[in-house]
């Protein structure tokens, strides 16, 4: 169809211009503005501009095949051409700049001929089956031929073409038909340009040319990631989803944010009716400007897969057959058993965890729920386990619990760190910005154990990797402090303007010291001192050094200290404040930092404000009606103990699985099986829904309002396109749930619920759901001093003034090797699969991954005799599991590495309970471990296999009906 | 009470010691700890921990003791 620039159609978050329009090439960047007159209109664009581009923006479309607005012009379909005064011939208009006073003509008889000749080739290679394609009203091809008004085909269909070519259906998610490729490249240059994976290529030459995975592979065998990049970059239906092909094309969209991981993605729902057809990642979203992952853009089937719990359901007891209630009795059933529970065992022996895959909205109303309902402080959320030490370490440092950049500002960046982070995997689409600043030349230092992908970006700059052994960051960190200070490389003017005398001092007497130099700690890190200095000089002399970090950092015995001593760097060497620079923690699940911000901890209310401050106190105590207890609660690993002491018994937990994520498994099911009840609210029967007495359906993003707040303080909305598969949305139930306490709760929407979060967060004040809907996203904070937001944190100064060094002293890890345990276990993600998997495992994603496999070095399998593919036994101090051998270079001789995307893999039977100084966040990361042949699967692998079975059967109604009399018998 | 809970409670603090004995003397460290305590453990957590200080405490570290002895004294709001 033909789009007209309609500039109230714009959309907002824009910059003016029309997310749904596609402009011909990317914009300039120039400041600089020429004057040029396209069919007499003239226009002021910025230097450097494409006279496609110029031309689009005056509301004028030229026809166009190769060209698109996220890809570098290509030239090579000529329909753009032009008519420039003063010049011969006709000029593609994609790759000719304006200048100034230029006047263009884009249609006359002449280019109108052209055109059409250009067409009536392409349609001579092209199968006429326009009515039965599945690209019909969604073709660019099929419109560029009514644009030009192709009538005939003189060359007739009978010549050499390429319609017996063969479709490629490897891929779950779409096909690949090669009759219908015009080979515009765009796919080739998508893969390149945008994603960066470099899977595509045109093979051949002339008419031979076509395009190819791999090494002519099927897509499935080749390095592509189903990313959609191509799929969305294709102007005929070569490269098409499968949902459309069985769909046909959807009616409506709606925009709304990716579930997945903390990039947060904005997505254009494309529905029909209330089938969700396809997600097409959408260009007017800030935080992925219109990429995907194979994980946003394809793994949404979860959503209406069988699986899906959809009515609530109550048991007395975990061995008795769950039965099917309404929500008035579920609710009811759950508020008495709370009330019973603290009548019998005090106000302090219930609690709740935030989900962090819920919405903002929903996890304030839980907290809100336990502080208000509960009447204590029993409130915690999965980012214990994942960011909290980031919470804790940038509040002392430099004064809020939150990454200080835009996602766009690595764009800025001269020297990229990334630290125990795999962002290719875990946030694939902030990698592809990575990526491309790394083809732009960029420098790269990689702090992991595991040598990363990102490390192979294809046309990166120049890459270190410090391969360091798992539980020594901290003295990585020290001695690369210790080379920016001892070698001169500090920025005293920041240092002495921005931050505190006294910290500063005290800090850098201790990182001077040769205990922290890069020679002493070598034996400690395991990486070579020159190594490190040459790290050092990098970030600190690169102009502008960006620091991103993941789990790598926080998951550890001395995760916080890790975060201080990052805070640390980038103070000493003034890079923070600006765009290019910064400290980011690559936030896991899609709403962490949102969790987070909306006082889901058990000490801080909304806004990171602590419970012990009586003023704090008091302003939520006028709004909410209550008194709020002045003393922190438990956190989750508190809260296991306390069950298994017997002063914790009973549990609501919305959205987060803490039996398959938590470490020790085996302790974290003890523990629930000391609750006398246990609340879970959920989309599926997840593995602490195992343990439940009540079992709330929940509903996934597709089915509620709401905001997500991304890695970047961004703030999204998250829209309903379809209803509740259980009639309510997550807030609803919660809201239910408060009013049957007897706390009363009057929520219409998710909106009135982020008003009351502006009224009691400073950070939040200017928040509103108009104010969203208007910019498109905000990054907090937003307030009267910032009232669209704040995409730069600290630019002037710090919210606690001056930015604070702390001394970060290494402190070696309990969880040490020995003669029994001689390897490290470390832990981490893949691409296909998100988290528990609970999603993803539901989705064709499992296709790339359908076992966690224990990958292990070389050296290490053949010390032990195994083999690829062989079982492995993997012990820890407190438990075994059983996973598949993978033998890998990865990592060092000495570590060896899994993910625990799959239950019944066990991963978290063998971590153990050590955990942060700080903030009781789990080391993940290390655990000394065993490893050895073995030919069946573990005792607690055994165990789980016949629980889940059995818990399984008590969901079925043939179960109920079987188990009838022992229900009654419990009861 | 669960010994497991309180050996959890005694691993914590003597880890939270042995993180914070950079802050001059083992005072002024047993200050910083103890602050850290307030700010972040549970009302039963420091309960737990000040009658075991008081009642045996030998599993603390000698810093670990002078923290949970200034958390069970009375402080000013």
């Amino acid at each position: 169809m033909l789009d007209y620039y309609d500039p109230s159609k714009t959309d907002p978050g824009t910059g003016g211009l029309n997310p749904d329009l596609d402009y011909g090439t990317p914009p300039s960047p120039s400041d600089a503005q020429v004057s040029v007159s396209i069919d007499g209109t003239t226009i002021r664009v910025p230097e450097g501009t494409s006279v496609l581009r110029a031309a689009a923006l005056a509301g004028i479309n030229i026809p166009k095949l190769c060209a698109s607005d996220n890809l570098e012009a290509f030239g090579s379909c000529r329909l753009c051409a032009v008519e420039i005064e003063g010049q011969r011939g006709y000029p593609a208009s994609c790759t000719t700049p304006v200048a100034e006073g230029m006047a263009v003509t884009t249609q006359n008889a002449k280019l109108a001929r052209l055109r059409r000749n250009i067409m009536e080739l392409y349609i001579s290679d092209h199968p006429l089956d326009c009515l039965t394609c599945p690209a019909n009203g969604n073709c660019e091809l099929q419109d560029v031929a009514g644009t030009v008004g192709l009538r005939k085909v003189r060359y007739g269909f009978q010549g050499e073409n390429h319609l017996d070519a063969e479709t490629d259906d490897s891929n779950p998610y779409f096909s690949f038909d090669p009759s219908k490729c015009i080979v515009c490249s765009r796919c080739v240059r998508a893969c390149e340009e945008v994603q960066g994976t470099f899977a595509l290529t045109i093979e051949g030459r002339g008419f031979e040319s076509k395009v190819a995975a791999g090494q002519s592979e099927p897509f499935m065998d080749s390095e592509c990631v189903s990313c959609g990049a191509c799929v969305q970059a294709c102007p005929t239906s070569t490269l098409m989803e499968k949902s459309v092909i069985d769909a046909g094309q959807p009616e409506h969209s709606v925009v709304t944010t990716c579930a997945y991981c903390g990039v947060g993605c904005s997505f254009k729902a494309e529905m029909k009716g209330d089938q969700l057809v396809r997600m097409v990642p959408y260009k007017g979203g800030d935080a992925n400007h219109g990429h995907s992952c194979v994980k946003g853009r394809f793994a949404f089937g979860y959503a209406t897969h069988k699986d899906r719990i959809k009515e609530p359901m109550i048991r007395e007891a975990t061995n008795a057959p769950w039965e099917v209630v309404s929500w008035d009795e579920a609710i009811a059933f759950a508020a008495n058993k709370l009330k019973d529970t603290q009548a019998k065992y005090g106000r302090e022996s219930i609690g709740g965890i935030t989900s962090s895959r819920c919405t903002n909205e929903e996890t304030y109303l839980v907290q809100k729920l336990i502080r208000a309902a509960f009447g204590n402080n029993n409130t915690d959320t999965c980012a214990r386990v994942c960011h909290s030490p980031t919470g804790y370490g940038l509040k002392t440092t430099i004064g809020e619990s939150a990454g200080t950049q835009t996602f766009d500002s690595v764009i800025k960046a001269d020297t990229i760190v990334v630290i125990g982070a795999n962002p290719t995997d875990a946030h694939p689409v902030f990698a592809s910005q990575m990526r491309r600043r790394l083809r732009e030349g960029a420098t790269l230092i990689v702090i992991d154990p595991r040598r990363i992908d990102l490390l192979s970006t294809p046309h990166g700059g120049k890459g270190l990797h410090l391969p360091l052994r798992p539980g020594t960051n901290v003295a990585m960190v020290n001695a690369l402090a210790h080379v920016v200070v001892t070698e001169g490389l500090e920025d005293t003017a920041f240092i002495e303007s921005r931050c505190e005398p006294r910290q500063y001092n005290e800090w850098r007497e201790f990182i001077a010291g040769e205990r922290n130099s890069p020679e002493a700690m070598e034996a400690v890190t395991g990486v070579s001192a020159q190594l490190v200095r040459e790290a050092a000089r990098a970030y600190a002399e690169a102009g502008n050094g960006a620091i991103y970090y993941g789990l790598g950092v926080t998951e550890h015995s001395q995760g916080s200290t890790m975060v201080m001593g990052i805070a640390n760097l980038a103070m000493a060497t003034g890079n923070i404040g600006r765009e290019g620079v910064g400290v980011n923690p690559l936030r896991g699940q899609n709403n962490v930092q949102g969790s987070c911000d909306m006082g889901s901890f058990p000490h801080e209310l909304p806004g990171y404000q602590h419970v012990g401050d009586p003023a704090v106190r008091a302003r939520f105590e006028d709004v909410w009606g209550v008194t709020i207890d002045d003393e922190p609660g438990l956190r989750i690993p508190n809260m296991f103990d306390a069950a298994i002491a017997g002063s914790f018994k009973a549990m609501y937990v919305q959205g987060e699985d803490i039996a398959q994520s938590d470490p020790n498994t085996q302790h974290v099911e003890v523990a629930l099986s000391a609750l006398d009840c246990l609340i879970v609210q959920d989309i599926f029967l997840n593995e602490t829904a195992k343990f439940a007495h009540v079992l709330l359906p929940g509903a996934t993003f597709l089915e509620k309002n709401g905001t997500f707040t991304n890695a970047e303080r961004r703030i999204n909305r998250v829209r309903k396109v379809m209803a509740p598969v259980a009639g309510l949305e997550d807030w609803e139930v919660t809201m239910a749930l408060s009013n049957a306490l007897g706390y009363p709760m009057d929520y219409r929407h998710p909106s009135e619920i982020m008003d009351e979060i502006a009224r009691l967060t400073p950070t939040f004040t200017g928040v509103s759901y108009e104010k969203l809907d208007r910019l498109g996203s905000i990054q907090w904070p937003c307030n009267e001093a910032h009232p669209d937001g704040t995409p730069t944190m600290h630019t002037l100064d710090f919210p606690i003034g001056k930015g604070r060094f702390a001394v970060t002293e290494y402190v070696a890890s309990e969880e040490k090797t020995n003669r029994k345990f001689p390897l490290l276990l470390t832990t981490g993600r893949i691409l296909s699969q998100y988290n528990v998997g609970a999603q993803t495992r539901r989705t064709e994603n499992s296709q790339w991954h359908h076992e966690d496999v224990l990958e292990i070095h070389p050296s290490d399998a053949e010390l032990r005799g195994v083999h690829e593919g062989d079982w492995l036994g993997v012990s820890s101090r407190v438990g075994q599991t059983v996973l598949r051998a993978r033998i890998s270079e990865r990592m060092l001789p000495g570590v060896v590495y899994t993910t625990f995307h799959h239950p019944g893999s066990g991963a978290n039977v063998i971590t153990t309970d050590s955990s942060d100084w700080a903030t009781n966040c789990p080391e993940y990361k290390v655990t000394a471990v065993q490893v050895e042949k073995v030919t069946q699967p573990s005792a607690w692998q055994r165990h789980f296999e016949q629980f889940d079975q059995r818990q399984h059967q008590l969901l079925t109604p043939a179960a109920i009906h079987a188990e009838a009399s022992d229900a009654t018998a419990l009861k | 009470m669960s010994d497991q809970q309180l050996q959890h409670l005694i691993k914590m603090v003597n880890q939270i010691s042995a993180n914070n004995l950079h802050h001059g003397d083992a005072e002024q460290s047993a200050e910083v700890i103890a602050t850290h305590l307030r700010k972040f453990w549970a009302r039963s957590m420091k309960q737990k921990i000040i009658d075991y200080a008081e009642s045996d405490g030998l599993e603390l570290s000698t810093v670990s003791r002078l923290a949970v002895k200034r958390l069970s004294e009375p402080q000013e709001a």
